[in-house]
Formats: structure tokens, C-alpha cells, sequence
């Protein structure tokens, strides 16, 4: 799922600078799971902009990545379209007034949710990473940089392009101590060093020989590019 | 295989091989290369130039390589994955080729995050794995994206090692992978202890490629406390930190440490050594003197 943290208020109000009146929305997806830009965080972020503008309407929308096809919305206002995208809304009755959105959705959320309104639409939330709930510890932890070529099946089920800091692809540099990434000794964090637990799980497994082959350099040919996919017939 | 350099010609003959290494200055002064030139031309045979290490901006290594030409010191060029992606990787070599270099040394780099640019891009494009297969592949006539070189262009690759990290085993495959790629010499990370030098004889004895351990002088015992909290895979014999702390002439002790080191690598039968100065740039004379190596 999609890691996000809040931006501060201040850089907040500087976006919305000219706008009087708002709407807060959040999103019930990823946000919603991990408790950055649900219900709850929503309305706390609206106690906040109160004190400075007025959010004359706040709720939660489907998934901001998905909201539903854009012929449902057609002909609509932003009013309405807001009103049929939210699951709870609040304010609703007062929505033409809005002279812009605040989005707590991921970055894929705000700019599905911009490109269907004619209202501006701004991030609530710096977008982070794809990851998953820790397991143990204290820290979420990225595990896809989505890269487009996944490696993992050469690598333990480990991503040296997400988990090492180099996104080195021929095993650990240098800079490895204690079984952590260099980088460790610059931020004060324990980064474990991908290349090592790389090598401990392919040891395990019985399948160093993964490790001892030279593996290519990534292509950048399609990462470096705005990437879409062809939708497949009848898929959603 | 040819020859293009003194430095390997050196590594090729039962001589002892010293290499040095020249620290680039942060201004636009050449004087400062020179001056470390002159106080190194005479025992060295080759000496290193660093890639603005853990990021932090320096004078490029290409015009202090060029510099040290000039002043008669042969260069072995340092590059890093960390700031070139592999366009600007093979168009720098191409270009150092051109203007006489000769010795090429293929590292990974530190990551952006360690010094003072840290808001810097880490590129890392290639590893050093790539990178010496990226040399290599130059100079048999080829660039990466497969174009033919008229003249491809004249070097030896060389790489580099940390014998101290763990697992060690992870290290050694990489060199492998390395040597499979290319690689023509190892220079590695500082060794201060014998015992690590033991083992990374041990650990390549199946490797048919010249391996300089590293040693750079320990200026103070506070140099000694930042090394080992700051370089991967260091360790410093207790012995040799009481002899920093009780000492009277640092400066002595230093030379007689890194002099016994030297040594030591010439006993466990590596054909030379790679010496950091890191500012002592003056005595390293003085440590292979005493090293008795000569």
C-alpha cells in the first residue's frame, strides 16, 4: 500500500492562499488503512484550517485512485461530482461555495481526483512509498519502487532496487558495517543493508549461485518515461 | 595482454609495487596537487585520485590527474558510480584515455547522503561490477551501446576491496564477479590489523590478480577513533592504539606503524602496497624506508 505523511500547515495555507472557503476529503484507501488521511485525520486537519479559512464541507471519498468512470460524471458540476464520489460528506449542501479541494489521497488520488474537477485540487500529504505495515519494529518499510523489470525472482524475494540505497544490482559495496548500509551512519537509522540479506537468504536456500552471476544493468529505457499500460478488455 | 602503464609494468615484475594516492584540493589551485606530486613522485610508482569522496566537492579528477602528468607522477583514475550514469561514465574514461591515462580504478562510490551534499541525486546507473565490465568492454573496441571505437581506448582496471566487512564471503564473490568482468588489480580498504591481512590472503589465494592491501598512516589517536567508527570493516589492534595513546612523537609512531604494515603485506606475499597518505603526503618516503621492503 501507499505510505504518505502530512505536509505541514503552513505549506498547506500557502497553497490554499486565496481560497476562502474549502473542502477536505479524504481518501478510503491506503490512507484511510494506515491512518494518515481517513476520517479522523480529516477532521483534524479541518480543526486546524478553521482557525485560518473557512471548510465549509469535509468527508471521505471512495479510493481517490479509483473513483468511478468518468462518463458517470458527465454533464455533472464539481458540486455533484464531489457529492457522488464522497461516502461521507459533510457540508455537502454548501459545496458550490468551495473554491478548492484539499485531497488527503496519495498523489495518484489528487490527481485522479484534479483531472475530474474543475475546481483546483491540492495535496494534503507528501506522497512516500509502496510498502507494507511493519511486521516487527517501529518503522513501515518501502518495498517497490515499481522499477517495471522485478528482480526478486534472482534475489531471495528481497529488492536490492528498493531496499539497497544504490539500488545496486551485483551485491553489497563497500560501505557495508555490522550487516548495515552506510547511509545508516549519516541518518542515525539501522538500515539494514539489502546485499547482506540478500546473500543470507540466497545462502539458506542453498542458491548463491544467483549471486555469483553478473547481472545487467537496469534498463531505464521505460522507467524514465511517463508509463501507461493498455487496459486489458473487460478489466474494471 | 599489453602493457599501457609503469604501474602495471610494475605489478608485473617481482618489484615491489608501491601506489600512492593524491588528495584534490577544493579550490582551483593546482599548487596543491603538485606540492602532494612532488612529495610522492619519488616512491611511488602510481598514485590514485579520488572521486570527491562521501560526495563531499572537490577538484575533478580528470584535471588533477592531468596535473599530475604534467609533474611527472602517473595517475590511476578513480571512478564512481555515484554521480555518472554510464553515459558519462565511458565519456569520461574515453577522454581520460585520450589525454595519456592509463590506469583506471572502477568503484562503487559513497552514497550522496554521507557528506555534505546530501540532498545531491545518488545515481549509481552501474555498480562497480558494471562499471569494470563498462571498462573493459571500451577497450576491446566497443562501446555499451554496441558502436565500434576505431581507436578504443588504452587502460588497466583496477578495483577496489573492503577485507574487513562481514560476511566476507558476500566481498569475495563480488571481487570474483569483479575479476570475471575485467578487473587487472585489487587495491583495498585500509588494513591496520595483521590478522585481517591473514585473512584476506587466505581468501583470495584462488585469485590470479595483483591485491595491494591499503594502508594510510594514523596521523593521531583520534584519527584512530574516527576511522574505526567511520570505515566500514576497520579494526586497530589494541596494541596499536596503546602505542598512539603513550606515544611522545606521533608523527614517529605513525611512520613506524604504517612502516611495520608495509612490511607485513611484503610477509604474507602481496606484491606491494597501496598507501593513503591522507595528509602525511611528506613521510611516505620515510614509511617505506623503514619498511625495509626496498
Amino acid at each position: 500500500m501507499i505510505h504518505t505523511r502530512h505536509k505541514p500547515l503552513e505549506e498547506i495555507l500557502q497553497m490554499l492562499s486565496g481560497a476562502t472557503k474549502v473542502a477536505v476529503l479524504g481518501c478510503g484507501g491506503c490512507v484511510a488503512f494506515y491512518r494518515t488521511g481517513g476520517a479522523a485525520q480529516v477532521r483534524e486537519l479541518a480543526e486546524k484550517l478553521g482557525e485560518h479559512l473557512q471548510v465549509v464541507s469535509l468527508g471521505v471519498s471512495n479510493r481517490q485512485c479509483y473513483l468511478c468512470r468518468e462518463e458517470e460524471l458527465s454533464g455533472l458540476g464539481d458540486a455533484e461530482r464531489i457529492r457522488k464520489i464522497a461516502r461521507e460528506l459533510e457540508g455537502f449542501e454548501r459545496l458550490e461555495e468551495v473554491e478548492a479541494v484539499l485531497s488527503l489521497a496519495c498523489g495518484v488520488g489528487v490527481q485522479n481526483l484534479a483531472g475530474l474537477l474543475e475546481l483546483p485540487v491540492y495535496p494534503a500529504q507528501n506522497t512516500l512509498f509502496m510498502g507494507r505495515r511493519r511486521v516487527e519494529g517501529d518503522f513501515d518499510i518501502e518495498l517497490c519502487v515499481g522499477c517495471g523489470d522485478c528482480v526478486l525472482g534472482y534475489t531471495g524475494g528481497i529488492c536490492p532496487v528498493t531496499r539497497c540505497s544504490k539500488s545496486l544490482m551485483n551485491g553489497p559495496c563497500g560501505g557495508v558495517f555490522n550487516g548495515l548500509c552506510e547511509v545508516s551512519r549519516a541518518t542515525g537509522e539501522e538500515i539494514p543493508c539489502a546485499w547482506v540479506e540478500i546473500y543470507r537468504r540466497l545462502k539458506k536456500l542453498g542458491r548463491l549461485e544467483e549471486l555469483r552471476r553478473i547481472r545487467e544493468p537496469r534498463s531505464h529505457a521505460a522507467s524514465g518515461i511517463p508509463r501507461r499500460v493498455k487496459v486489458q478488455e473487460g478489466a474494471g | 595482454m599489453k602493457v599501457y602503464s609503469r604501474f602495471m609494468e610494475s605489478l608485473r615484475s617481482s618489484r615491489f609495487t608501491v601506489s600512492g594516492e593524491i588528495d584534490p584540493p577544493k579550490d582551483a589551485n593546482p599548487a596543491e596537487v603538485v606540492e602532494q606530486v612532488e612529495a610522492l613522485r619519488e616512491h611511488v610508482v602510481a598514485a590514485n585520485v579520488t572521486d570527491n569522496p562521501i560526495g563531499d566537492v572537490i577538484m575533478c579528477t580528470l584535471a588533477t590527474c592531468v596535473i599530475m602528468q604534467q609533474h611527472g607522477l602517473e595517475p590511476i583514475y578513480q571512478a564512481t558510480c555515484r554521480d555518472r550514469n554510464r553515459i558519462a561514465l565511458q565519456s569520461d574514461v574515453i577522454g581520460a584515455a585520450a589525454l595519456g591515462i592509463r590506469n583506471v580504478l572502477a568503484l562503487t562510490g559513497d552514497h550522496p547522503r554521507m557528506g555534505k551534499s546530501r540532498d545531491a541525486k545518488p545515481v549509481f546507473d552501474l555498480d562497480s561490477v558494471l562499471l569494470t565490465r563498462t571498462l573493459s568492454t571500451l577497450r576491446s573496441g566497443r562501446n555499451l551501446s554496441g558502436e565500434e571505437l576505431a581507436r578504443a581506448p588504452e587502460f588497466h582496471i583496477g578495483v577496489g576491496l573492503s577485507p574487513g566487512v562481514e560476511p566476507i564471503e558476500a566481498e569475495i564473490i563480488k571481487l570474483e564477479k569483479k575479476i570475471e568482468a575485467g578487473a587487472e588489480f585489487v587495491q583495498t580498504q585500509c588494513i591496520y590489523d595483521e590478522k585481517v591481512m591473514e585473512r584476506l590472503r587466505e581468501e583470495t589465494s584462488h585469485l590470479d590478480v595483483p591485491i595491494l592491501p591499503g594502508i594510510a598512516p594514523l596521523r593521531s589517536l583520534g584519527m584512530a577513533k574516527f576511522m574505526l567508527a567511520n570505515v566500514p570493516g576497520i579494526s586497530i589492534p589494541d596494541e596499536v592504539m596503546r602505542r598512539l595513546e603513550s606515544t611522545r612523537d606521533l608523527k614517529e609512531t605513525a611512520i613506524d606503524i604504517a612502516a611495520e604494515l608495509v612490511s607485513a603485506a611484503k610477509d604474507y606475499g602481496f606484491p606491494g602496497v597501496h598507501i593513503m597518505p591522507v595528509g602525511m603526503h611528506m613521510h611516505v618516503g620515510e614509511i617505506i624506508e623503514r619498511s625495509g621492503v626496498r
